[in-house]
């Protein structure tokens, strides 16, 4: 019982139901009757603690307050003077040696007789004591007399209150918040779960189409890159062509154009007298050399169209040369002489393309006389 | 002193774990202060009684009123463990309610749960991944994880993880890639998406095939799943015994089949006979899903030659109980028959 209180009152205390100034404690257990005690008797003729003799000589108060050491001291020395005095005493007192080993000094009297003590006292002892302590025994139990008057009181059942009808109260607000709350914690799974529900639905719809979208996207995507392409390739097939007919239609204006080349080019050059007999430009050659024999050589080939002609070109090339000489009148009589008119006219023209020219007049005059 | 119990002995039903609740009004203003106490066991106790206060809606608003967040966004940083457990459990149930959710966005509560990513506790890592997913199912809140840039750690946390935590990123990380998936691309999710593609697990192996859905609708998601070779293993995964899996499989592919080069990636991996056996299968998802890869296929010459043969079984769906089943096999059978 008593841990059990203890504890109790500790978690009392921890919980603050009481609080004390000093911890409440059993008590030991109490005796109720004495134990058997030593029996001391005391004398008090042979008392110790009596203060015997002379009082007034006496220190006065032996241990009042706090003795003075001087004070201490002069006793000591007091009580050693003291003991001195006995002492040297003592030795004084003639003493027998001390008993040797194994033996023993006895008192014996040395008188010759013995001598009775008569002149004993007798005395008789006689004591008186009371009886040993009793232990008091308990008092009785003290029932004082009935005094007053008896009433009496009691509760019949069903008198205070019904205990079914006042809890209902209670219990419905308590099982009430209990259902309440399980209900909110189930509804609140079911919330969820509708809410998933309806996110799983959902979810799906929105992947499909998302799916069909970008299926459709892509499908677009696919069909426009392709009519691209194909355009691409048409495009290009219309350029190709064109190009073609172009290039056609280039050649054969460039064959047209060319196909007047080729003559109009002899001719050209053969203008610019870049083809040439070579026999021509050998004997042109010839005459470059020997301007001054051109008579000679007329005489040489005399008669010779190719002569007349050689001559052609030699005073084509020569006329510079010709500058310088006078041959030129003798040129003109030879040919008329021999009778190449036309030729001569053809070489006078010739040499009217050189630029001085004052002796080709005096040549022509000579000519036409 | 006097206190307001009458007997020192408790009464047997009273939780002790929980602190007492004030009446009315002042119970949660009462929390709030008893959070901020500087003793543990004050904040474990109030912690567990905010646990039960925060199931309902009314509690989670004004609780966020009362400014709880920010008390709530220091607690995860504690050094007990059963202080952050039960501040992710508040954090968890308060997200599923919208006022929560809200609260989570206006407070920037997302980045201080991303704290926790590397936590030893494994029930806290499983209730913030909680919190997270019910965040992703929000499109705001999914703007919000995208935001905190988490999605690459949460790709990274997708090799080491435990399962059902697993589970729960792989949910998240669907809802964010509606948002954006750029980023989960850059971290290779596609390799590691396509690893858990062959997990034992079912649920792991659905959401994986979900995730991929989602990755592959941007463009440089369908050319990375073909790069990676995706696809021969989403057309082994048409086989599966669950039809959830089948039905994310049959989208993955449906998602990946749009360009040229994963159209002829399927047709080689032989993707049209399971696909044709999918049309007829119970689930409308699953339907719904075989079409349309069925559609995305037939856009190429070859596939076209092998589905003429088989136009049939897309009238038989024409007349489907779902208004999408048969509105994909009408379009199914007009790309199937179109002549160029």
């Amino acid at each position: 019982m008593l841990p059990a209180r203890n504890q109790e009152a500790m978690a009392a205390a921890a919980s603050g139901t009481y609080s004390y100034c000093s911890r409440p404690r059993a008590l030991p257990a109490r005796r109720r009757y004495r134990e058997e005690e030593p029996v001391r008797y005391a004398n008090l003729m042979y008392d110790r603690r009596v203060v015997r003799g002379n009082t007034y000589a006496l220190h006065a108060l032996p241990w009042v307050g706090s003795p003075d050491p001087l004070e201490i001291q002069r006793q000591r020395e007091a009580h050693r003077k003291a003991l001195a005095r006995k002492r040297a005493k003592e030795q004084h007192q003639s003493r027998t040696p001390e008993p040797v080993e194994g033996r023993k000094h006895v008192d014996v009297q040395t008188e010759l007789y013995l001598e009775e003590l008569g002149d004993r006292i007798i005395e008789v002892d006689v004591e008186c004591q009371t009886d040993a302590f009793l232990d008091r025994p308990p008092t009785p139990l003290f029932i004082p007399a009935k005094t007053g008057r008896d009433v009496a009181t009691q509760i019949e059942e069903g008198e205070l209150f019904d205990f079914d009808i006042e809890v209902k109260p209670m219990l419905e607000v308590l099982i009430g918040k209990i259902i309440e709350q399980a209900l909110l914690e189930v509804m609140e799974e079911e919330e969820l779960a509708n809410l998933r529900a309806h996110q799983y639905a959902y979810e799906e719809l929105r992947n499909a189409e998302l799916a069909e979208v970008q299926r459709l996207e892509e499908q677009e995507r696919r069909h426009r890159e392709e009519k691209e392409r194909r355009k691409n390739q048409q495009s290009q097939l219309l350029q190709k062509q064109k190009e073609t007919s172009e290039k056609i239609a280039a050649r054969a204006f460039a064959q047209r154009y060319l196909a007047d080349l080729i003559p109009s080019v002899f001719s050209s050059l053969r203008d610019s007298g870049y083809f040439y007999d070579p026999v021509e430009r050998g004997l042109y050659y010839f005459s470059f050399f020997f301007t001054g024999s051109i008579r000679r050589l007329i005489f040489f080939f005399g008669g010779s169209s190719s002569v007349v002609s050689a001559s052609e070109c030699c005073s084509f090339k020569t006329s510079e040369s010709m500058l310088h000489t006078s041959s030129l009148s003798d040129f003109g009589r030879h040919f008329k002489f021999l009778n190449f008119e036309s030729s001569a006219v053809a070489i006078f023209r010739n040499l009217t393309l050189v630029p001085s020219l004052r002796f080709v007049k005096s040549a022509v005059k000579v000519f036409l006389k | 002193m006097a206190h307001a119990r009458i007997s020192a002995k408790l009464p047997p039903d009273i939780d002790p774990t929980k602190a007492a609740i004030a009446f009315g009004e002042r119970a949660l203003p009462k929390l709030n202060e008893e959070l901020q106490s500087p003793e543990l066991l004050t904040r474990q106790r109030a912690l567990m009684a905010l646990c039960d206060l925060v199931h309902d809606p009314e509690n989670v608003y004004q609780a966020i009123q009362l400014g709880f967040l920010d008390n709530l966004k220091y607690l995860l940083l504690d050094h007990d463990s059963t202080v952050r457990e039960k501040t992710t459990e508040v954090l968890y149930i308060m997200a599923s309610h919208n006022v929560g959710r809200d609260g989570f966005i206006k407070y920037g509560v997302i980045p201080a749960l991303s704290q926790l990513l590397n936590d030893p506790v494994d029930i806290c890592r499983r209730n913030m991944h909680r919190a997270f997913e019910i965040m992703a199912e929000l499109p705001r809140g999914a703007v919000g994880i995208v935001d905190s840039s988490l999605i690459s750690s949460l790709v990274l946390k997708l090799k080491t993880e435990l399962d059902e935590i697993q589970e729960l990123i792989l949910d998240t990380l669907s809802g964010c890639l509606c948002i954006e998936a750029f980023e989960a691309l850059a971290t290779g999710a596609v390799s590691i998406l396509k690893e858990k593609l062959t997990h034992p697990s079912v649920a792991i192996r659905s959401k994986a095939a979900r995730v991929l859905l989602g990755i592959s609708v941007p463009l440089e998601g369908k050319n990375i799943v073909w790069d990676e070779e995706v696809i021969p293993v989403l057309v082994s995964l048409l086989e599966d015994s669950d039809p959830e899996v089948r039905a994310n499989a049959a989208g993955a592919l449906m998602n990946a089949t749009i360009t040229t080069q994963g159209k002829y990636a399927a047709l080689s991996a032989d993707a049209i006979p399971p696909l044709l056996k999918l049309v007829d299968d119970e689930t409308s998802k699953v339907r719904l899903n075989a079409i349309k890869a069925l559609t995305m296929l037939s856009e190429a010459p070859e596939g076209r030659k092998t589905l003429l043969n088989h136009v049939d079984l897309f009238r038989g769906q024409l007349n489907d109980s779902s208004e999408a089943v048969s509105r994909a096999a009408k379009i199914a059978i007009k790309v199937i028959e179109w002549k160029p």
